[in-house]
């Protein structure tokens, strides 16, 4: 074993450069896939914090058992479990408001009160979303102040400077308004803040409090965390928190193993980089091998060589990567931290390192750098002796490219057969199919290509074109490799931007479709179901009563389940829903579908729960309802876009309030008539919801303003990891023409012996590089395209219905990339190549 | 026991119209302590011979047996360990690993065959003494003249005591004066050291350090002639002998 690794050093020391560079890919493999996952915790903890602050849950509540207050001491207990990210504590009791005060009596809700409750300043943002429309959240040092709703703002006609004056055990409590919390805000309705001293002195309580609230840390098991709060606690204490959703945790999972499948494909890239490193470096040392194997090495112990040099380059790429994978996400965090905090009020914590990922890591990185040895290690064992014998010919291609050729045409044919099914399934496989395909028939495209793009390249440097196309035809298989690097990055860059592009276009398309109306009457999650209270008929009636209203509809929930499966489900009516609204379709015909809803028990399902339990139209599905089993017929697949990621059932409101006894508005969507203008209507809405505490006024194209922000914002992230897939490209394209340039050490001395410039041999290099990636590129639009196609496809196939865009963008991108990269892969080589020294140029072996 | 003993060996390369017979059913008995030169016209099938006695290539007819052993039978291991303990090699293009130094290259052998590196690293800066390489142990081979990288390659050849050495053209690459000091390290390797050392050469005044010529043509042996004259007269009846055949 010592001979190879002194062996393996020696020769890898000997390439600095060439090491450096394919070192470098493993280095970058890692760095993306360690760094994007200790990022991950980090940034998927806070994307729980504001999608489970927003829709108002916390992930664990603990409270007494007898509901009573207790020492706020406990809560120093809690920062010795493991599993919690972040707690809380918090007093909080409702007050009610004497009508001195303010407080009216209501029919509805009873007598009006407010909910007061102390936070600790310090912590409580952590757990929960307070995100301010106007003034400040508590700080250090207030004691008479407080942040309130929007809504109790409106209603109460308050706004920060003023002063709200609450009962207290003090008598009154005059609390100056310093902050007015905006709609999307994980508040109560009539929900108050005060610093958490202040509410223990309004409400007598000094040092209590009686709520515990909790974030688990993704990854962990809710009920163990719970288990180990209570053992800590002691037996007065229970938790009492709704389970977060198990389709928010399917999305954050999502978002986990997109990471990983990023950094796989950046690993994959490098291991393409490092197969044409050590299959160049096995042809160089043909000879060497052939010595070694005369004087007695033995086939293990060649094979061992090449094996131990991947090694070393894997472990220190490895080692390094992990560094530079810590830092990357120490700088993305921070770059997207300030993005974050300012656009949503979230704060993102550190990297956090988990064993998994740690390990997970080293066994990909070092893997995958072995494992890319391993082939070329294969054929190293293979020199026979008498390789040492002949004089070392110029590494030329022998292979036979075209039988393998036609297979990848056959391949590819198959593939785009593939698509005619229609099948995610098969359309899936296709991709990878077609994939193959291209990398199969890449040795044999790289003639035509440096063809077509060398006689442009020849047009303004007529000699240095020639050789440089020559010197690129001449090894094939070298080109293909480094060309099918760049082409996965630029393909997936492609794609994944033609998948964007489509959802934009998409989301966009079924935001306005769900969200058609002028007016939405939210409930105060913005998810469904939660606990909401609905309203009787009495609301929609008094909103089509008023002024200037042309239409309004409801929305109505319940939920049911079939073979033990939950499914929501929400009422609509059949006959005015599609009018002002409507569903997006991705299979069914929208007016049919809801025809069928008026005849008889039809139900309109989500793609998601036509996935997960593979439901076609035309089937009919047994609900269990409080009336016992009902059968309903599918008509249609369709979503909308509040409701996309939970499994949700259409079905008309006749059918609801028969079945499930569900006869309660969660939702209005209301559209003025056409004459009538914002300032006449908004003003009367918000006189008739100011008896509907639950539902808030909201315009629609604000709201639709703020989700496309969001939904921008999420689309940037994922810019800034397409363009870094690009990069492994990059790196294979500098390595590929810094070998070519080693190898040719003695040509190049030779053509400057016989009166070539410097500039002509620097400019051949670069030429030489540009058809490289004019080869990359080509090979990249195409596979681009496909794959794009298929992800279209696979994402309507979800349930986001979605149409094809033609990537233009990013094909235009993926051509100045390629452009870009292949002066910037040449920058290094080419001063090499220039600064040849003749003499030893030509001694050079 | 002979040292080497060739019976019948035959090599064929191709089939049918490219068919090569590099080799004819040649017969040889080599006895230790001899240093014997192979000489004939290019492609004769010289360095064929020295393939197959060293096991480099199998033989489509015949056998090689060394030291009594027949090597044509042995299996890839055994034939490798048999190459890394009882021969060595010397190449035409010296074929010296670039990035290992004089005395890492002498070495290899040893370090192959597992022993402690420090053993390994003396035995080699002795042998590059003894081909009065002395200072030149920490030199890369880019760093050496070609006669020397040659020497580097004799040392190497030694250093694992082997029974043969097989040189290929050794002086194919070099200078009058770096092959004579080539030829006068193969002498010695045969005067004090008793080891038996096959060369290939077209040079009649390398090959008149031999003791022993053993013509080829056309696969055949078709000389065999002891020497005992002093190296001049050799060398001039050496060269009638290759004008008249
Ligand atoms: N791998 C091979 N495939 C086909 N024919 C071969 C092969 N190797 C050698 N030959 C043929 O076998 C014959 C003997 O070759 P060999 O190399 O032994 O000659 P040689 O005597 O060493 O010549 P030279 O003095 O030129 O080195 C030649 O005709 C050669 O063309
Ligand atoms: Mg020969």
């Amino acid at each position: 074993m010592r001979i190879q690794f002194l062996l393996a050093w020696r020769y890898l020391w000997g390439r600095k450069q060439r090491m450096v560079l394919t070192t470098l890919a493993v280095v970058f493999g890692v760095t993306l896939l360690f760094g994007l996952n200790s990022m991950i915790p980090g940034m998927m903890e806070s994307f729980r914090h504001s999608m489970v602050t927003t829709s108002g849950k916390v992930d664990i509540s603990i409270s007494s058992d007898s509901n009573n207050p207790f020492e706020q001491s406990v809560l120093s207990d809690l920062s010795e479990i493991d599993g919690i990210s972040q707690y809380t504590g918090i007093l909080t009791k409702n007050v009610v408001l004497p009508e001195s005060l303010g407080g009216s009596i209501n029919k509805l809700t009873g007598a009006s009160s407010v909910t007061v409750t102390g936070v600790d300043f310090a912590t409580a943002q952590n757990v929960r979303n307070y995100s301010l429309r106007d003034g400040r959240f508590l700080e250090a040092g207030d004691t008479y102040v407080t942040v309130i709703p929007q809504l109790l703002a409106d209603k109460m006609e308050l706004k920060t400077g003023d002063t709200f004056t609450i009962p207290s055990s003090e008598g009154v409590a005059d609390l100056k308004v310093v902050g007015v919390l905006s709609l999307s805000a994980s508040a109560g309705l009539d929900e108050i803040f005060v610093p958490l001293a202040t509410a223990q002195s309004i409400l007598n309580l000094p040092e209590k409090i009686n709520t515990i609230d909790a974030l688990i840390k993704s990854g962990s098991d809710r009920d163990e965390v719970v288990a180990s709060i209570l053992a800590k606690l002691g037996p007065n204490f229970k938790s009492g928190a709704i389970q977060t959703g198990d389709e928010l945790a399917s999305a954050l999972m999502m978002g986990e193993s997109m990471m990983w499948l990023f950094g796989i494909m950046a690993l994959a890239m490098a291991g393409f980089i490092i197969f044409n490193t050590f299959r160049t470096v096995v042809a160089e040392r043909r000879r060497d091998l052939g010595m070694l194997r005369a004087i007695g090495a033995s086939k293990q112990t060649i094979m061992g060589l090449i094996m131990v040099e991947s090694l070393i380059q894997g472990i220190i790429g490895t080692a390094l990567g992990l560094l530079c994978g810590y830092l990357f996400s120490l700088a993305l965090l921070a770059g997207v931290g300030s993005i974050f905090a300012s656009m949503l009020r979230v704060t993102i914590g550190a990297p956090v390192i988990t064993t998994a990922n740690l390990i997970g890591s080293i066994i990909l990185g070092v893997g995958f750098t072995v494992g890319s040895g391993y082939f070329p290690a294969r054929s190293a064992m293979k020199v026979t002796p008498l390789e040492a014998m002949r004089p070392t010919l110029g590494t030329m291609e022998y292979r036979q490219n075209n039988k393998r050729a036609i297979w990848g045409l056959v391949l590819l044919a198959l593939a785009l057969f593939g698509l005619l099914f229609g099948e995610i399934k098969i359309a899936g496989l296709s991709g990878v199919v077609f994939l193959v395909g291209i990398i199969l028939i890449a040795p044999v495209m790289v003639k035509p290509v440096a063809d077509i793009f060398g006689k442009l390249i020849s047009s303004i440097y007529p000699r240095e074109g020639k050789l440089a196309q020559g010197n690129l035809t001449r090894q094939p298989s070298r080109a293909a490799i480094t060309a099918s690097s760049m082409m996965i990055g630029l393909a997936i860059c492609i794609a994944l931007m033609a998948m964007i592009t489509s959802i934009e276009h998409g989301f966009v398309r079924y935001l306005d479709k769900s969200l058609g109306t002028d007016y939405l009457l939210m409930p105060p999650s913005l998810v469904l179901g939660g606990g909401n209270l609905g309203a009787n008929q009495g609301l929609i009636e008094k909103i089509k009563a008023t002024d200037g209203i042309e239409e309004a509809t409801s929305l109505r929930l319940a939920s049911s389940q079939i073979d033990g499966t939950a499914l929501q489900l929400i009422g609509l009516d059949p006959l005015v829903y599609p009018k002002i609204a409507g569903l997006e379709f991705s299979e069914g015909i929208s007016e049919k579908a809801f025809e069928a809803m008026t005849m008889g028990p039809a139900i309109i399902v989500n793609g998601v729960f036509a996935i997960t339990s593979n439901v076609k139209t035309g089937d009919v599905l047994t609900l269990q309802s409080p009336q016992g089993e009902q059968e309903y017929t599918v008509v249609g697949i369709a979503f909308d876009y509040l409701n996309a990621k939970i499994a949700t059932g259409y079905i008309s409101q006749t059918n609801l309030a028969n079945d499930f006894n569900s006869e309660s508005d969660v939702l209005l969507l209301v559209n003025r008539t056409p004459d009538a203008t914002a300032e006449e209507v908004t003003p009367a809405l918000q006189a008739v919801i100011k008896e509907f505490p639950t539902f808030s006024l909201i315009d629609s194209s604000e709201f639709k303003t703020e989700q496309m922000g969001m939904f921008k914002m999420a689309m940037s992230v994922f810019y800034i990891m397409v363009v870094m897939l690009a990069v492994p490209g990059l790196i294979a394209m500098a390595n590929t023409m810094s070998i070519n340039v080693i190898e040719r050490t003695r040509e190049i001395g030779m053509l400057r012996a016989v009166g070539a410039t410097q500039t002509q041999v620097k400019r051949m290099v670069f030429a030489e590089s540009v058809l490289l990636s004019a080869l990359g590129t080509t090979m990249g639009i195409m596979v681009g395209l496909f794959l794009s196609y298929l992800l279209v496809k696979a994402i309507s196939v979800i349930g986001f219905s979605t149409e094809f865009y033609f990537p233009t963008m990013g094909i235009i991108a993926s051509m100045v990339v390629g452009l870009v990269f292949g002066i910037i892969a040449a920058m290094v080589p080419a001063r090499q190549a220039a600064n040849t020294v003749i003499v030893e140029a030509l001694q050079y072996e | 026991m002979a040292t080497i003993e060739v019976k019948n060996l035959s090599k064929v390369y191709g089939s049918g119209e490219t068919k090569v017979t590099a080799l004819d059913s040649v017969n040889l008995i080599i006895e230790q302590g001899q240093f014997v030169a192979v000489m004939g016209p290019s492609g004769c099938g010289k360095s064929t011979l020295l393939h197959l006695i060293g096991g480099l290539d199998r033989p489509t007819g015949g056998s090689v047996f060394i030291e009594g052993s027949d090597i044509s039978k042995m299996s890839d291991n055994t034939l490798t360990e048999l190459r890394r303990r009882k021969m060595g090699f010397v190449f035409q293009f010296f074929n010296l690993i670039p990035v290992l130094d004089a005395i890492e290259n002498t070495a290899l052998p040893l370090i192959l065959d597992g022993i402690k590196p420090d053993i390994a690293r003396t035995k080699a800066s002795e042998w590059l003494s003894r081909n009065k390489l002395d200072g030149r142990g920490n030199h890369r081979p880019d760093e050496l003249s070609g006669g020397q990288q040659q020497r580097v390659a004799i040392s190497r050849a030694m250093v694992s005591d082997p029974v043969i050495i097989l040189a290929d053209e050794p002086t194919g690459n070099l200078d009058s004066r770096s092959s004579d000091e080539i030829a006068v390290a193969l002498r010695k390797i045969v005067t004090d050291w008793k080891r038996t050392v096959l060369m290939v050469t077209h040079d009649p005044r390398i090959a008149a350090y031999a003791d022993r010529i053993i013509f080829l043509k056309d696969g055949k042996v078709v000389d065999d002639t002891l020497l005992n004259g002093s190296n001049g007269e050799n060398a001039k009846r050496l060269k009638e002998k290759v004008e008249s055949l």
